[in-house]
């Protein structure tokens, strides 16, 4: 509006137009801007590749579970839904170990790396899937998968016609895992080592930037990160409505 | 054991779609002991019978949901448990079964319907489906046809979910029927349904038998044996005890307990 400035704009070095009364907070975002977008990135990189694996391993693992009777089955669900609750901590610890020097892939030279960082992520976000993803599928009923069967579904037919009922169920628990897998700080910093522009994640950095005394830039990280945890969620709780 | 199953059991079924000499149980208990009977294109078998005395049972092994522990399942002389599991699909396609609970896909209507058809379609034709302007399997017109004979023909793009028991049920034989199978099964399917849904279940029975099907129906209620079937068998405690036209089973049958089931003295 020509003559009537209720924000006047203040122009950054890196060209951002920011307004006077929200530049005290942001008085360093310009220089920080890659690093913040670079720390998302790896944490999306790694958190979302890691609940694809995830997501693939737990499914089939999930219909078999579900599916089948056999010896131990409810043994083998407890030990599932008690990894749900693992300490991130020495889930991290175990993946270093296994990925050092002398331990079996440490021909690979993964240490420090994000795809040691994806690997103690999906230790971490399997169970989460797996868990959840045998409680929908075995809420299924019966019915359901007779008459896809009767008629004339194969065994991979009356399996896709269950998942699919069974879809916001799954959805639900590979949305878990990826809030699990993103949130997440003990395990990448052990694994990771939080390497800037390599392995830090927004967790990490949060950790780092407190300890260095850089609040703002802590809170930013913190805020962008409490926004994909809501996201991810709102979705969740949308879809355990079943209103999507 | 009866004259009358004895004669069955010795008799070999040479067509249609039947169980020779089959036992079955689960869990160390006997469901089924020695049943045979058959249906042929065209007819209308009633399998009648307390709750409980293996109907669900057999019509299950008729649909080779489950392979009989003694005995065989036959389709035109055919053993079918001794096909290849291909082969046994191609048979299994040429069953449809429809159960006591509609047990419809949380889905529309169309997509009920059009399940049949679409699991007999190729990967390949069936990841062409999806392209845009390609046909798939929804817009098949047996789809229409199947809904019209049950009386939904203007509920296809109705979430299952929104439609009344009756309904349901009418659409779970609609999608049986969409894929025009040569043998339907019916496990009391109008067990919970009120006289107006299940006059249409039992009309559209009658228009799919006129046109050629064996239908086999199990159910407890003794009028509708009697208004829609040409044959009876009679069950009890896992054996066929009266099996022929369904006018003599009525009013003459030879085993005396099923002259008491039928006369309703018969309680359990």
């Amino acid at each position: 509006m020509a003559g009537t400035v209720l924000f006047p704009t203040v122009e950054t070095a890196s060209g951002l137009l920011i307004t006077d009364t929200v530049s005290p907070l942001l008085v360093e975002f310009p220089f920080e801007r890659e690093y913040v977008l670079d720390t998302l990135y790896v944490s999306l990189y790694v958190s979302l590749l890691a609940v694809c694996f995830s997501t693939l391993f737990s499914l089939p693992v999930a219909m078999a579970v579900g599916f089948s009777e056999f010896p131990g089955k409810q043994f083998l669900v407890a030990v599932i839904n008690t990894g749900m609750g693992f300490p991130s901590v020495v889930v991290g610890l175990l993946v270093l170990f296994t990925v050092s020097n002398q331990g079996p892939l440490g021909a690979l030279g993964l240490v420090f790396t994000k795809e040691a960082m994806i690997m103690s992520q999906f230790v971490l976000a399997t169970p989460v899937i797996t868990g959840v993803s045998i409680a929908a599928v075995t809420s299924v009923e019966d019915g359901v998968r007779d008459a896809a069967y009767a008629m004339g579904g194969t065994r991979l037919d009356v399996a896709l016609a269950t998942i699919k009922e069974a879809r916001y169920g799954i959805v639900t628990g590979v949305l878990a895992g990826l809030g699990r897998a993103i949130s997440e700080v003990g395990s990448v910093l052990i694994v990771g080592g939080n390497i800037e522009g390599s392995t830090r994640t927004l967790t990490t950095a949060i950790q780092l930037e407190t300890r260095q005394g850089r609040f703002e830039l802590a809170l930013l990280l913190g805020a962008i990160l409490v926004a994909l945890v809501l996201l991810i969620n709102g979705v969740v709780l949308r879809l355990g409505g079943g209103r999507i | 054991m009866s004259k009358q199953l004895r004669k069955q059991s010795y008799r070999p079924i040479t067509d249609g779609l039947a169980v020779s000499d089959v036992s079955h149980g689960f869990d160390d208990s006997d469901v089924l002991e020695a049943v045979s009977l058959s249906v042929q294109q065209g007819e209308t078998l009633a399998v009648i019978g307390p709750s409980g005395t293996g109907k669900t049972t057999l019509l299950r092994l008729l649909a080779l949901f489950d392979r009989p522990d003694a005995g065989t399942v036959q389709l035109h002389d055919d053993d079918l448990w001794a096909l290849s599991e291909r082969e046994r699909l191609d048979t299994r396609r040429q069953i449809g079964m429809v159960f006591q609970e509609a047990n419809l896909f949380d889905t529309t209507v169309r997509q009920n319907v059009s399940y049949g058809l679409r699991v007999r379609r190729s990967w390949r034709d069936r990841f062409k489906g999806w392209l845009p302007g390609v046909g798939s399997e929804e817009t098949n017109p047996a789809i229409t046809d199947a809904l019209a004979v049950v009386g939904l023909a203007d509920a296809a793009e109705q979430q299952a979910s929104s439609l009344s028991g009756g309904e349901a049920q009418r659409v779970a034989l609609a999608r049986t029927l969409a894929y025009e199978p040569d043998y339907l099964l019916l496990d009391e399917p109008t067990s919970d349904l009120d006289p107006r849904n299940t006059a249409l279940i039992e009309e559209a029975v009658d228009t799919t038998r006129a046109q050629g099907r064996g239908v086999v129906i199990a159910t407890h209620d003794m009028h509708q044996a009697e208004r829609i079937a040409d044959r009876v068998a009679v069950m009890l405690d896992g054996r066929i005890i009266e099996l022929g036209p369904t006018e003599r089973v009525f009013d003459h049958p030879d085993d005396p307990r099923a002259r008491k089931f039928i006369d309703g003295e018969l309680v359990y």
